[in-house]
């Protein structure tokens, strides 16, 4: 590995070797490198194929603006190279080959191009109509860039962090830096955000002159210290901005460094005052094999040697369009490249001192010629050039060609947050028109090419983003646009996109193989407008995301329907500016779970939990997921179930009746106090959200629960559905600071007579009666006598901090009965035996209160326009076509159909809920939602269960409930 | 989310702490003399204003209280009541 050393910009540590894996071998880069460099270094030029032709592609740029350089990284696919640093024991492997990237079976399609017309996809392969599932399979097998497998599960740490600050800058080049700094200065906090490692952007890799005896690198040295000391200004490096929004909202990612705690981390920044300077990319110069390993833009042939340390081959052919180039080709050769022939575009208003230069170096300059096409079968051999008008050509052998057209200002952050742009005639490019509010522009965005206008253009953009933080004065701003004024504005800028070349191996676009013949054939096609274009022809739709074609299309379809230059637009571009990872966008992976007062104990108990919405929950007491166990206890002994995860709530206050009275269907003014009501809520289209009971404590002093679903939604609900009454009342959410404790079974009582000093004989405390007493005179409960089991069942509410306590002491009094605890799923087959329904698996979104017979809740002389539901309720009670619930059993005591299974006959007339094998019944049952003229007790229902082919299982409409009918068992 | 929100309690904060509530449509119709069709009006038909409209929002994550605001639905900005009346 033979490395230019002593440059000062170097960014690489030839002296601590990485070791990496690259096609089974083992290869060194060095510490600094990027994985894109590190195999230049070891002399790979062919990096891939490409989408469609499989044409062979290399290095390009150094900032990933086009898929080339995408590999697959630790078996990540499309890691972009050019960007990622390399580390060591990586292993790379090169991606859309069938065999390797030098020899690529696949190779021959580049001949076939004729064969794939613009939007071949869409108009060949159609006809004859069987020609198509033999050509789709082939066309699917052959798209796509790079392989997954579907359950990989990426590798790497993820965080996100949330932001506030006064002013956010996206760029940390020189324009970013001074902008920062001018608002820094103002006292503002201010976010600096840099894609690349380090600050320095178009200055940082450059030893022109910046003013005496300081080169462009100094500059950018001594103003990146700056920032680094000014405390004020929060610094992320190597951090892509990828999305701008409205009320400056800023979201990028960031790579982490080896000490921090993320491999990515999602950024998401409010700002008061945003500045765009994002820079420019180089825009591509179109000609024959414009994308042949070898061709390379002039700030990636440089930076390679001023950052990497490496020069880009042995020789090489400039054609540029801009004095950028001159510059580059100037310092390579004194670097030691040898450049053959330096081509211009321009045919005049160069700079003439670089001309000086290049002269004194005996560089052939041809000035108003341009390459016409790169030769050499897999890299470049030699190049043709012509004068624009193709009239004379030349030839000459090379393996490195510099091309570059012009500059792209980098817009993106303007545009999606709806600035726009407009076609600047002087500079050739799509500059800023009317800004986003309260974002700036500045630098290379603005077309600024002059260092010095860069960095005056910067301090303007931080003051007026300081202005936008009424922390600057009009006065300091007028004279720092004087001062921008009087600097050098933006370069003239060469127009020319195609040299005279017909175009059909042109490429506009890299990532998915667009030709200018593409685009020509689409326009023939009626593609009249670069949106359409893009689309129709995929050019720009690559992870490059535009950068290759974004301005080089609209510029060429202007060109090609002789349209004036006020008629160019430039396509949209969209959030993520920048491939971002979806698991960067998901952020560490916190478990949002909630756990019970008695998660702990339940856990010592042996219970095995699930995630049931946001809650943890104990849902089965052994490994055997029937739960035969913890339902015959209930049924025949005593048992008992942490409900903490029940919505509880209090509503008090002069208007609390009123409040209950619109969302509940049932009289609330019923409510007697002592008594336990049960009742539901729907919603305006009388589908039923929610059910629970409800008890007064007071006049206008109510305690409800609800679904353990619901309780997230119930305050918002209520609130929403008075909000125009003004009414008085107050809503308190108990469910976390209360728990539940469910204790039911025939010797249920036996346990409770232990530890409560209230009478709790049948006729003391009955069914459905509600009675607060304290245990051991000092912790407070509100007990229930209800029966969602079925059985005796003491229903607990206590405070959450005693929820321990009173568990222990059930727990110990239960003892001599051999008490045991049941799960919810053991909870979820007892109910079901009884066909009391939990809202979400007897119902769905479209299931009303009558369909899953609950309509005896709705008390039908209440104003059905003051109550959420009734209205809706009035109109569907006597529509036929709806689903309804009923119970079944399996024919020839067959097995229980899986939860979600289809009831069919030659269609699909309704679906399983629940069903289970009982082992109380000792058959199959469930409850199923069906159309309503199959609810006829009696009715045969076939049922369909995912992949059981022609196989249907039988079942029989029952009556219900199927476990003790007249609910004797829960009331005794 | 880049919307913001100015809670009457709350101040302004970020958009992510809110449920939206829908369009502004008045109170409940009253039982008398309600058809079917008012009634479906009333919970089913928007207005889907392209430009300024008053709406309801709900602080999920803050006050927990139902407030209006002016937002133009454009570009997602809110507008102060005066504004909006100009």
């Amino acid at each position: 590995m033979n490395r230019l050393s002593q440059l000062p910009t170097l960014k690489i540590d030839t002296t601590q070797k990485l070791a990496f894996t690259y096609k089974e071998k083992t290869y060194f880069g060095a510490k600094g490198d990027t994985i894109a460099s590190a195999l230049f270094a070891n002399g790979v030029r062919i990096f891939g194929r490409s989408l469609k032709y499989h044409r062979p592609r290399g290095l390009y740029s150094l900032d990933g603006e086009c898929s080339n350089t995408c590999m697959e990284v630790d078996g990540v696919p499309n890691v972009r190279c050019e960007n990622t640093s390399l580390e060591d024991g990586m292993i790379i492997k090169e991606q859309n080959v069938k065999g390797s990237a030098e020899y690529d079976m696949m190779g021959f399609l580049d001949k076939m191009d004729w064969a794939m017309p613009a939007g071949f996809y869409y108009n060949v392969m159609h006809k004859p109509a069987k020609i198509w599932p033999l050509a789709m399979k082939q066309i699917r097998k052959a798209a796509g860039l790079g392989k997954i497998a579907p359950d990989h599960e990426i590798p790497g740490k993820y965080d996100e962090i949330f932001l506030n600050t006064d002013v956010c800058v996206i760029g940390g080049g020189p324009a970013g830096m001074t902008a920062a700094l001018a608002a820094a200065q103002k006292g503002l906090r201010v976010i600096l955000m840099e894609s690349r490692p380090w600050l320095g952007g178009c200055f940082e890799y450059r030893s022109r002159e910046y003013q005496s005896r300081q080169t462009l690198h100094d500059r950018a040295v001594q103003l990146a210290k700056e920032v680094e000391k000014t405390e004020n200004i929060r610094l992320f490096t190597h951090t892509s901005a990828v999305g701008t929004y409205n009320n400056n909202l800023v979201t990028g990612f960031q790579i982490g460094k080896k000490e921090d705690i993320f491999d990515q981390r999602y950024v998401e920044i409010r700002a008061n005052s945003v500045i765009s300077a994002a820079g420019a990319i180089e825009r591509p110069l179109l000609f024959d094999n414009n994308e042949r390993p070898g061709v390379m833009q002039a700030a990636c042939a440089l930076r390679l040697a001023k950052t990497y340390g490496q020069l880009p081959g042995k020789k090489a052919v400039f054609s540029v369009g801009h004095d950028f180039g001159l510059e580059a080709a100037i310092e390579l050769h004194d670097l030691g490249l040898a450049i053959a022939c330096v081509t211009d575009i321009r045919e005049d208003g160069q700079n003439l001192e670089l001309v000086k230069k290049i002269r004194n170096r005996k560089i052939p300059l041809l000035k108003g010629w341009v390459a016409t096409k790169a030769h050499g079968m897999k890299t470049v051999k030699k190049i043709s050039i012509s004068t624009l008008d193709g009239q004379i050509s030349k030839t000459f052998a090379c393996d490195v060609i510099v091309a570059s057209a012009g500059f792209t200002p980098v817009t993106g952050h303007i545009t999606v947050n709806q600035g726009t742009l407009k076609y600047d005639s002087h500079t050739g490019a799509f500059l800023p028109d009317q800004m986003p509010e309260k974002m700036h522009a500045a630098g290379r965005v603005l077309g600024l090419e002059d260092p010095k206008s860069i960095e005056v253009s910067g301090k303007l953009a931080g003051l007026k983003a300081a202005f936008d933080c009424e922390n600057c004065s009009i006065q300091e701003l007028g004279d720092a646009k004087k001062e921008l004024e009087a600097l050098p504005g933006p370069a003239r800028g060469s127009k020319l996109v195609t040299a005279p070349v017909k175009g059909r191996k042109t490429f506009i676009c890299f990532d998915e193989d667009a030709t200018i013949k593409n685009i020509k054939q689409a326009i023939e096609k009626g593609f009249d407008v670069p949106e359409l274009i893009k689309r129709f022809t995929a050019t720009g739709l690559g992870p490059g995301q535009g950068g290759i074609p974004g301005h080089n299309l609209p510029l060429f379809v202007a060109k090609y329907q002789a349209l004036p230059d006020i008629s160019i637009r430039p396509t949209n571009v969209r959030p993520p500016l920048v491939p971002t990872l979806i698991a960067t966008y998901a952020g560490a992976n916190h478990k949002m779970f909630k756990t019970t007062p008695m998660d702990e104990m339940q856990r010592k108990d042996g219970g095995i939990f699930r995630n049931i919405g946001v809650w943890q929950r104990a849902r089965y007491f052994s490994n055997d997921f029937s739960s035969r166990k913890e339902i015959e206890n209930v049924r025949n002994n005593v048992g008992m179930l942490d409900a903490s995860t029940l919505g509880k709530f209090r509503i008090h206050g002069p208007d609390a009746l009123k409040a209950l009275q619109r969302v509940f269907v049932s009289d609330m003014s019923r409510v007697k106090q002592g008594r336990v009501k049960y009742s539901a809520m729907c919603n305006d289209d009388g589908c039923v959200i929610d059910d629970g009971v409800v008890i007064k404590q007071g006049e206008n002093d109510y305690y409800f629960t609800t679904s353990t679903g619901r309780a997230g939604q119930t305050i918002e609900w209520i609130r929403y559905h008075t909000r125009y009454d003004g009414w008085d009342f107050a809503l308190v959410n108990l469910t976390d600071s209360m728990g539940v404790i469910n204790l039911s079974g025939p010797n249920a009582r036996k346990v409770m007579e232990k530890v409560v000093d209230i009478d709790i004989s049948n006729e003391g405390f009955g069914f459905a009666e509600y009675k607060t007493f304290n245990i051991a005179d000092t912790i407070p409960v509100r007990a229930m006598r209800l029966g969602f089991v079925g059985e005796l069942s003491y229903e607990l509410h206590v405070p959450a901090s005693y929820m321990k306590a009173v568990w222990i002491m059930l727990k110990d009094a239960g003892k001599e009965f051999n008490i045991r605890n049941f799960g919810v799923e053991a909870q979820n087959v007892l109910r079901m035996e009884k066909c009391h329904i939990i809202l979400g698996q007897e119902s769905e979104q479209r299931t009303n209160l009558l369909d899953v017979g609950l309509g005896f809740l709705w008390d039908r002389s209440k104003a059905d326009a003051k109550t959420v539901g009734a209205v809706a309720l009035r109109q569907a009670e006597n529509d036929q076509t709806r689903f309804k619930l009923v119970g079944f059993k399996m024919e020839n005591n067959g097995r229980a159909p899986r939860d979600g299974a289809l009831v069919v006959d030659d269609k699909v007339r309704g679906y399983i809920a629940t069903a289970r094998d009982s082992f109380s019944l000792n058959e199959a049952v469930g409850m199923a939602l069906v159309e309503a003229p199959l609810s006829k007790i009696g009715t045969r229902l076939e049922i369909f269960e995912d992949e059981c082919g022609d196989d249907r299982i039988y079942g029989k409409v029952v009556a219900m409930p199927f476990y003790d009918p007249e609910g004797n068992r829960m009331k005794m | 989310m880049a919307l913001t929100i100015t809670c009457p309690i709350c101040g302004k904060r970020n958009g992510y702490e809110f449920r939206f509530g829908g369009e502004e449509k008045g109170p409940r119709p009253e039982e008398k003399d309600l058809t079917p069709q008012a009634w479906c009006d009333y919970v089913h038909m928007n207005k889907c204003v392209a430009g300024v409209q008053e709406e309801w929002w709900f602080h999920k994550d803050g006050c927990g209280s139902w407030f209006k605001i002016l937002r133009d639905t454009t570009t997602n900005l809110e507008q102060a009541a005066g504004e909006a009346a100009k």
